[in-house]
């Protein structure tokens, strides 16, 4: 715990910090520690009005579409894919290379958005679930729309951050800003594989 | 975890993270292919909520560890995220049980 | 010191930065308005947060008075029924999130850096953004009272379905959701910027075992806020899509369940409560050692029980749900933690009695307080352990025997604790002493009007009388009580009153002190007083425990080092400065119009009317918010250099 530096540099360590983790690493990692607590009380919500539905209440699996979220499940993976080599890349000191990394990542993040507004007009038009008319209908849009909401955040820093690379705002020595993004983003992706599974899936079985 | 892990792993083969990025992805990709199967399977209802837990369990692992550096960084970063993730999983475990306790449940459900 | 400011820049390439900063609005004010709203200064981020904290604090002690009046006598009409709602559930609000939160919030931005040898804290933009925002959240949740829907009056704790659309349909409850998602926003940004402070930012060889209790309390504070506060603001999210867009979250007819609410707000307010409590119990741990001149007893000791007691923390909430009904199990298990989390607190009160046991005890005003705590806090203690047993719950739940045991833990625990802290840094804030008569005279008539206020409260609960309830019958054989208590509310305002009377006096007239007035053991102490903007001259090298204790023991060998190491800190270009900066000002301005916008202004019914006035003030919050978060971001965290002459300046004494 001690603020000796350690004799390579790389970036993993930090030696103006007394850990050797940069502060913005840091605060992104209490951060999602945080986001964890907000989003397990809002799986939780949504897991108790399952177990304990009205009466009267359709099977959800009547309503959603495993195809679509499948699709959708796979871009946030490849997604969170190339965010992971856009940082790779940031950190070798690699901008093009970043650059086109974080263009696949908006779009994937894009595409992921796309499928989400159009799942839930379908569900809104077609399977008549809105977010007043059911329980089911109020926790599932409450909570995939939380999390599409933390998607389009993502996807306005990611183009924020790639706006910077052009206008010299960003450079190779500020990895870390990237890679805190990447934390970010990627932390979106690990609360849809936690949605995916708990929402959708469970309701197949 | 330690330094010269990290140390071996900057100076040492270049493409090795890209490489290994992209084998995770497609090891993500395959485990949710195999969770969509697997819910079709005639298993009981018990095994396939462990099976399904179990295997997003792994994803999320794979995920923060290399995805999120947690493998490669300092220790600290680890425990700092267990904190938030083991409470809310511990807060959401006792929420579950609270609400399915016989004396819980809304009489219109039963 | 202006002659000695040297603008660089703060990275490599210098001149691109310049042309950078030539963009943006660059206060430089050092004194006047400006200079407040553009401060990124720990020390006058910590001041500001002091100043609005008695505000409400007073504002909130007046409203217990006019609670208390109303209760005085039976079938009282001073107040009517709604006006008493708005008064207990402005009143525990205000007293909670906006006096007792932002009081401790304001020790840990002045005292905690100075503690970790440290400049500044790790976002000092950041830290001013969550004041400025807590100003917001603080605004809102009082608007009530200057607008035709009256202030909130659902109860702090906000239960369900009272507060749903169909029992409150007009905007106080609103604003009361709108306002506290506010200060929980201000909080978790405070709390994410002490934890990194305190990790990343400490002195050379401060281990973390060295940190002072205050700062470890302040970490420990800080964690729970970060990990307690989503649970409300989830709540707070469901129960304003309830009312905003007829969802049901909370509504019976579609299968909700408003017991959801109860939980979830308890998941948040059982932590809250040790929010409010452990800061108190590091400014104590910082007292006791300095007055009875002995090291705090068994140190690892008070700091694991202060983490048990964190952690714990998390897991008795549905102790306030006793009654509604969970099953056995829940409840017992609910029973047993909360009987559990009894016992680091009952360990941290023994090591405070070993530290002053045999000590070389001064009895100073900030001793008096002190001591004043442990008793207090002990007696709310003991009544709240009487809880933790179900059964016996079951009778004094919603009693005023609750009413008695959170104040004792609250005002006896936490209060005088943060009024012994003021005593306490005063002099190394303002450089003055606030007189030991004054200030033993308000001691003792606080101690007095609150023991005779809040002791019979006890009888009246255990004889039934409810809590909330706005008047009673003379019949009851409650009025005796009833009245020696409203009598006593007074007397603890006097005492109030002569509390902070004298500090404003002191603030401009008192005796002025030199430094290291209380010849205290901790890093703090070390520096001149008023504090230097840029607080350590030389960061210095922690060697003990007691940082500054063993810097008196062994001054030649401090002294040797301290000007070796300010040559080699002068070698890399002096003292880094942030710049000030008016941006967070900006996006919690936008904030607060938003807020506003959302909280109280009716949405246009007429469809065709496309943009309605509430959007439209919406939009415009949203887009001051905006500006103001990207130029934050654009303008990069650059400043100056300080350099510092070493021959002239008088405050550079340690």
């Amino acid at each position: 715990m001690s603020s000796v530096a350690s004799g390579a540099i790389d970036h993993h360590h930090d030696s103006t910090t007394s850990t050797g983790i940069s502060n913005k690493k840091l605060l992104m990692w209490i951060f999602l520690a945080s986001d964890c607590m907000f989003f397990g009380c809002l799986i939780s919500t949504h897991l108790i009005y399952r177990l304990h539905p009205p009466v009267g209440t359709p099977p959800a699996s009547s309503i959603f579409s495993i195809e679509l979220t499948s699709f959708s499940t796979f871009i946030l993976l490849m997604s969170s894919l190339m965010m992971a080599l856009a940082v790779n890349a940031i950190q070798k000191g690699n901008l093009k290379s970043m650059r086109a990394s974080l263009v696949l990542t908006i779009i994937c993040g894009l595409i992921f958005l796309g499928c989400q507004v159009f799942e839930f007009s379908e569900f809104v038009h077609v399977k008549h679930l809105t977010i007043s008319n059911s329980i089911l209908g109020t926790t599932f849009f409450t909570l995939t729309g939380t999390h599409g909401i933390h998607v389009l955040i993502g996807v306005i820093w990611l183009t924020t951050m790639l706006i910077y690379s052009y206008t010299g705002r960003l450079s190779e020595k500020d990895a870390i800003d990237v890679e805190s993004m990447g934390l970010y983003w990627h932390f979106v992706d690990i609360v849809w594989i936690v949605i995916f599974t708990v929402v959708y899936l469970l309701e197949y079985i | 975890m330690s330094h010269s892990a990290v140390a071996s792993q900057d100076h040492g083969t270049e493409h090795s993270k890209f490489e290994l990025f992209v084998q995770i992805a497609m090891l993500l990709a395959v485990i949710t292919g195999i969770e969509i199967v697997t819910v079709y399977l005639p298993f009981s209802h018990t095994a396939l909520v462990t099976i399904l837990m179990l295997s997003s369990t792994v994803k999320f692992l794979f995920v923060i560890f290399i995805f999120m550096h947690l493998r490669w960084d300092k220790p600290f970063c680890t425990v700092l995220f267990f904190i938030g993730m083991v409470l809310a999983g511990f807060t959401m475990w006792a929420l579950l049980q609270v609400f399915s306790a016989q004396a819980s449940i809304p009489l219109s459900s039963l | 010191m202006a002659d000695a400011i040297t603008k660089s820049g703060y990275t490599a390439h210098d001149e691109k930065i310049t042309a950078r900063s030539s963009l943006f609005y660059r206060p430089q004010a050092k004194t006047g308005l400006m200079s407040w709203l553009t401060t990124v200064d720990h020390k006058r981020i910590g001041f500001l947060y002091g100043v609005f904290a008695l505000f409400f604090f007073l504002v909130g002690g007046v409203e217990a008075l006019l609670i208390r009046i109303q209760l005085a006598v039976p079938n009282n009409n001073f107040l009517s029924a709604q006006q008493y709602n708005e008064m207990f559930t402005m009143h525990a609000t205000t007293m909670i999130f906006l006096a007792i939160m932002p009081l401790s919030a304001a020790f840990f931005n002045f005292i905690m850096p100075l503690q970790i040898g440290a400049r500044d804290v790790a976002f000092p933009r950041l830290n001013a953004f969550s004041l400025w925002v807590f100003l917001a959240g603080a605004i809102i949740v009082n608007l009530g009272w200057f607008l035709h829907d009256g202030a909130p009056n659902g109860g702090w704790f906000g239960y369900t379905p009272l507060t749903t659309r169909a029992f409150s349909p007009n905007h106080a409850i609103d604003m009361w959701v709108m306002g506290l998602q506010l200060l929980g926003v201000a909080s978790i940004a405070a709390s994410l910027n002490f934890i990194t402070t305190i990790i990343n930012m400490r002195a050379p060889g401060l281990t973390m075992m060295r940190l002072p209790v205050f700062t470890w309390m302040t970490l420990i504070t800080a964690f729970l806020i970060v990990l307690s506060f989503p649970a409300i603001t989830i709540a707070l999210v469901e129960l304003m899509m309830d009312r905003s867009f007829s969802t049901n979250f909370f509504e019976v007819s579609n299968g909700g369940m408003p017991i959801l609410w109860t939980h979830l707000f308890w998941v948040f307010g059982h932590p809250e409560v040790y929010i409010l409590i452990l800061p108190g119990m590091g400014i104590i741990s910082e007292i006791l050692p300095t007055f009875s001149r002995k090291p705090l007893f068994g140190y690892p000791i008070v700091v694991f029980s202060g983490a048990c007691i964190g952690f714990l923390g998390f897991g008795v909430w549905s102790h306030h749900m006793f009654t509604t009904g969970m099953g056995t199990v829940a409840t017992a298990a609910f029973a047993m933690t909360t009987m559990a989390i009894a016992v680091p607190t009952g360990v941290k009160i023994f090591n405070w009695i070993g530290t002053i046991w045999g000590g070389h005890i001064s009895m100073r005003t900030p001793m008096m307080f002190a001591l004043g705590f442990i008793w207090l806090f002990m007696f709310g203690g003991f009544s709240g352990i009487m809880h933790s047993a179900a059964p016996a719950d079951a009778q004094q739940h919603n009693s005023y025997f609750v009413v008695a045991h959170f104040h004792y833990v609250l005002i006896g625990g936490s209060l005088f604790a943060l009024l012994a802290g003021i005593h306490y840094w005063f002099p190394l804030m303002f450089g003055r002493k606030v007189s030991e008569f004054w200030g033993k005279l308000s001691f003792w008539v606080i101690f007095i009007g609150f023991n005779t206020t809040f002791f019979p409260m006890h009888f009246l609960g255990l004889n039934g009388m409810p809590r909330r309830t706005f008047t009673y019958d003379p019949n009851m054989g409650w009025n005796n009580s009833n009245f020696i208590a409203t009598i006593g509310a007074f007397i603890l305002g006097v005492g109030v009153t002569i509390y902070f009377a004298v500090m404003v006096y002191t603030y401009f007239k008192g005796e002025r002190v030199k430094n290291d007035p209380w010849d205290g053991r901790t890093l703090e102490w070390s520096l001149p007083n008023p504090v230097p903007e840029y607080n350590y001259r030389v960061i210095p090298v922690v060697h003990a425990r007691d940082a500054f204790w063993y810097e008196k023991q062994h001054k030649e060998e401090i002294a040797a080092e301290h000007a070796k190491l300010e040559k080699a800190e002068s070698a890399h270009g002096g003292i880094h400065m942030p710049f000030q900066s008016i941006y967070p000002f900006i996006a919690s301005l936008g904030i607060l119009i938003g807020g506003v916008g959302v909280a109280t202004i009716d949405s246009n019914p007429d469809p065709k009317v496309i943009v309605g006035k509430k959007l439209t003030v919406c939009l415009i919050g949203l887009g001051i918010f905006l500006y103001g978060v990207y130029c934050w971001a654009l303008e990069g965290n650059e400043g100056y250099h300080l350099h510092l002459d070493g021959h002239d300046s008088s405050d550079t004494k340690h």
